[in-house]
């Protein structure tokens, strides 16, 4: 069954079509996530809000453009909204604690290791995605799509609806912006 | 100038350090979970959609909009007789309290 094909059948609400939309699309939509959240648990329910939401807005899509370039779309913009809630809760948590809070002790994460890096450069890794983190939304957006996605830079543009020129300028900031973030931070522990 | 060789590398080799990384693989037994999660969400739905419908506030809100409806209905149906008074209706007021005092005058006239 091809993909055009599969999105009809999704369409008119095969069961059997999802299932095979799902286990077809599942790392893309995990990976992309997790380069974005930063944690394996998160990404895993952001995976399953957007096969959630693609199986009950499929028939808003209209073909107009790729079905994968739809699906980032989602994933992005679900990605994007749990950063921003998380950075509320944590605002909120820093707020609680200046007025006293219950005794709950606030989490600070570890430093996130990308399951798909291989063992020598895990720690090089770990540093890069904490400066990721300080990126602005659309340079991080634009750089994720590039390095774990391997997306060409045409395809980005699509993605994310900007000119290539634009995504060009966004990854060279965001690659500008790493590179002070990740000096100062050698710079500050002796590396 | 040899530190900052030295950090230079260290930063294009963060940089570069996911370029051969593989996609990471969601957790197994997705779609079992996403059956589970979305038949979850339409039970609740249904279970919150009773909850809401057995609220005593919701049984008094309903019980006066039928009532209000109904008294609509009525009043729509058997509309009032116009109380307006009409410049025909103060004429005839007018010749029949004049015709009165006719009357009176007849009774009052003097022999």
């Amino acid at each position: 069954m091809n993909q055009p094909e599969l999105i009809v059948q999704l369409q008119q609400g095969d069961e059997q079509a999802f299932k095979k939309l799902v286990d077809e699309w599942q790392d893309m939509v995990y990976n992309t996530a997790i380069g974005i959240v930063q944690n394996e648990d998160d990404a895993d329910d952001i995976t399953q809000d957007v096969f959630i939401q693609v199986y009950q807005s499929v028939s808003s899509f209209k073909g107009e453009s790729k079905f994968s370039t739809w699906l980032y779309r989602i994933v992005i913009s679900k990605a994007l909204d749990h950063v921003k809630r998380k950075k509320r809760k944590k605002r909120f948590a820093f707020v609680q604690s200046l007025f006293g809070n219950d005794g709950e002790e606030i989490v600070h994460p570890e430093e996130f290791n990308h399951p798909g890096v291989v063992m020598e450069n895990k720690e090089r890794a770990a540093e890069l995605f904490k400066a990721m983190e300080l990126l602005p939304d659309n340079q991080r957006i634009a750089f994720t799509l590039h390095k774990l996605e391997a997306q060409k830079h045409q395809d980005i543009a699509e993605i994310m609806n900007l000119s290539l020129t634009a995504v060009e300028s966004l990854i060279a900031r965001a690659k500008g912006n790493l590179r002070k973030t990740l000096t100062a931070y050698y710079i500050k522990n002796n590396f | 100038m040899n530190n900052n060789d030295h950090i230079n590398k260290l930063t294009e080799a963060a940089l570069s350090s996911l370029d051969n990384a593989e996609r990471a693989t969601a957790k197994p037994y997705l779609f079992t979970r996403l059956n589970a999660r979305m038949q979850n969400a339409n039970e609740s739905n249904w279970d919150n959609a009773l909850r809401f419908i057995s609220k005593p506030a919701f049984a008094f809100v309903s019980l006066c909009l039928v009532v209000a409806i109904n008294a609509m209905v009525i009043t729509y149906n058997y509309p009032e007789k116009a109380t307006t008074v009409t410049e025909e209706q103060y004429a005839s007021v007018d010749e029949y309290s004049s015709s009165v005092t006719v009357l009176n005058d007849i009774e009052n006239i003097e022999p």
